[in-house]
């Protein structure tokens, strides 16, 4: 069994800004840690793997050259090899552009058999590029898992949890699932393990290295457009307090909710 | 340096900072109360492979160098200095196994060391600084040893499971045995109430006739001294180290607080009587800091580091009760109450300045070093 784990490397501060021309995040300069969601895509993929020891896991990242510590870092928690995806043909990209890429990647990893995701990255929020992933290989997808198991030779089964609601969801493999927190608990890279991560390949793929359409790449791929980034106005609304006993409130509450015809 | 190391060093160091913040930190203050580690703490320590840091990758460990280890020291330390201290127990130990002892003794102990705590033991009721003064023997019988006596004192005594103990081998001579605490004969007696480094457990082992064969003598007979003169050295980089985080610690609650408390209409941090303070803690801290990574260097590289290792520990810990007290005395009564963690950083530093050599010692080993110049 083949697991792919695409991971982000999102910047360590919350301090972040805005570029005033593109109206994008501005990450230049800024220390990187492992997107914390993708730590729990990991450590799913590892526990597949202590459960099944013909298992591989190869972590997959699209990022500068310093991307390779997240990668590392995986690595070091038990992932057995990592491939960063680093071009200037694929900066800029939005999430349509950086789906396209990693699907092309996954294509040509080869052979494999469930693509993770963390539910989203903590820098940008969007949790779109899994799911982007899972229409450009044309395969299944569960989002938001917050359990996952094989269920049989060729399938998984998740527990998908929505704000109000659980689905249990089950996917023939190859498949894309993302997973919330929820899922599981990293484990630590032990001191022992990331001295030997460095003996893994770490393998970095550039534009010629991959079966890529340039219309699909970068900035000139992206369709998304951000014009302006702001906090929005909180809406102000009139508040009318309940008041008297709990029979006279619920006498008010009635009057008023049939006064706008919601009963 | 090769690139890799540099790279395993900062990954090594985040993956520290990351754990004693969720797993470390939290424990500060409840284990300064309970007077011990709590349930399952050093068994996830362990499975975290936090004990085979420094140990060489031949044996299972990471094989971490001084220099880095002795910054995982100090990084835990900003958190809990006991887990530290406990830590810094075990790897003394394992250095003089990994310098005196034999390539058979060390394939049989060290790739436990990565699951089983070690422990360093010299101080007996009738001898601390004074070596020559212990009672504990090792006698031959055959071709056996049999040794007797009784430590006290011991970092990690009663937590760890392998100890080195200085016994005498005749009236005038000193050695190092390896005992086992599964070996028939030996067993734990009390345990130290201290007032500081609360959650490392500091204790006693009884030796009654405990068998040993030649295998597990550390280096030569008579090595005793230099031995555990070595263990000293290594502990007082590590210790040089624990007291920097613990200044760390201090710096962090005295800016935190500083930042945020006014005096009238006047935050502290616009008081030059704060100002004074602050600079002192984090003066006193960066030498410190300087002094335990130039020993580090110095036993990295190959040279001789006793005397530096030495003014890291006597530098250090007057420092870091000094910097105690200065936090506290921003914090004013805050700071002398127990509901903050500033009077322990003070009862934890101060043990330094006894333990592993007192620092009148260590001021009489910087002279003598001097003098022989």
């Amino acid at each position: 069994m083949k697991i792919v784990v695409c991971i982000k490397q999102v910047p360590e501060t919350n301090d972040v800004t805005i570029d005033p021309v593109t109206h994008n995040l501005d990450r230049r300069g800024l220390a990187g840690v492992m997107n914390p969601f993708d730590k729990n895509a990991v450590e799913q993929a590892l526990q597949l793997k202590d459960a099944n020891n013909d298992a591989e896991v190869v972590l997959l990242s699209m990022g500068p050259d310093d991307y390779a510590e997240s990668l590392r870092e995986g690595m070091a928690m038990g992932a057995d090899a990592g491939v960063l995806l680093s071009d200037r043909a694929f900066a800029g990209a939005d999430t349509l552009a950086t789906g396209y890429v990693i699907a092309q990647a996954v294509k040509q990893i080869g052979a494999v058999d469930l693509v993770l995701f963390g539910r989203q990255a903590v820098d940008a929020d969007t949790g779109q590029v899994g799911p982007i992933v899972a229409e450009f290989l044309h395969q299944p997808q569960i989002t938001y898992a917050a359990s996952l198991r094989l269920s049989g030779p060729n399938e998984v089964t998740a527990e998908r949890l929505l704000e109000d609601t659980k689905q249990t969801l089950v996917a023939t493999l190859p498949a894309v699932v993302s997973v919330r927190s929820e899922l599981n608990t990293p484990r630590y890279p032990t001191p022992r393990n990331i001295q030997l991560s460095f003996a893994k390949p770490l393998t970095v793929w550039h534009h010629d290295d991959l079966d890529l359409d340039d219309s699909r790449l970068g900035q000139a791929g992206s369709p998304t457009i951000v014009t302006k980034v702001y906090a929005p106005e909180p809406v102000k609304r009139e508040l009318t307090p309940l008041t008297g006993t709990p029979t006279e409130a619920a006498s008010q509450l009635i009057k008023a909710l049939k006064h706008r015809q919601l009963i | 340096m090769p690139v890799t190391t540099l790279a395993a060093e900062k990954l090594l160091l985040q993956m520290v900072d990351d754990y004693t913040a969720r797993e470390i930190a939290p424990q500060d203050m409840p284990m300064d109360a309970a007077g011990d580690f709590p349930a399952g703490f050093i068994q996830k320590l362990t499975d975290t492979g936090f004990l085979g840091l420094m140990l060489p990758q031949k044996f299972g460990g990471a094989g971490f160098g001084p220099e880095v280890t002795a910054t995982a020291l100090n990084h835990i330390a900003q958190g809990n200095a006991s887990t530290a201290v406990t830590l810094e127990g075990h790897f003394k130990t394992i250095d003089q196994i990994l310098k005196f002892g034999t390539p058979a003794l060390q394939q049989q102990l060290l790739p436990s060391a990565n699951d089983r705590i070690f422990a360093f033991s010299m101080t007996e009721a009738s001898g601390g600084s004074n070596p020559m003064g212990i009672s504990s023997t090792a006698t031959r019988e055959g071709d056996h040893w049999i040794i007797t006596g009784d430590k006290i004192m011991i970092t990690n005594g009663g937590l760890a499971q392998v100890y080195c103990v200085l016994v005498k081998t005749a009236p005038k001579e000193l050695s190092v045995f390896v005992v086992d605490q599964d070996m028939p004969g030996f067993s734990f007696g009390k345990r130290e109430d201290f007032i500081g480094l609360r959650g490392t457990p500091v204790g006693e082992i009884v030796m009654d006739h405990i068998v040993v064969d030649d295998d597990h003598l550390l280096g030569k007979l008579g090595d005793g001294g230099k031995i555990g003169d070595s263990a000293h050295d290594d502990a007082r980089i590590l210790m040089g180290a624990v007291l920097t985080g613990i200044m760390e610690h201090d710096l962090k609650i005295a800016t935190d607080y500083a930042k945020e408390r006014k005096a009238g209409d006047k935050p502290l941090t616009e008081l030059q009587v704060t100002h004074r303070k602050v600079a002192d803690i984090a003066m006193r801290k960066e030498t410190t800091k300087l002094l335990y990574q130039r020993a580090a260097q110095l036993k990295a590289a190959g040279q001789p580091y006793s005397e530096e290792a030495a003014m890291a520990k006597a530098h250090g810990s007057r420092s870091a009760v000094s910097a105690g007290d200065d936090t506290l005395q921003i914090l004013a009564g805050y700071g002398y109450s127990r509901e903050y963690p500033v009077e322990h950083l003070i009862r934890d530093a101060r043990a330094m300045e006894i333990a592993e050599g007192t620092v009148e010692k260590m001021r009489s080993a910087i002279a003598n070093a001097e003098f022989s110049k």
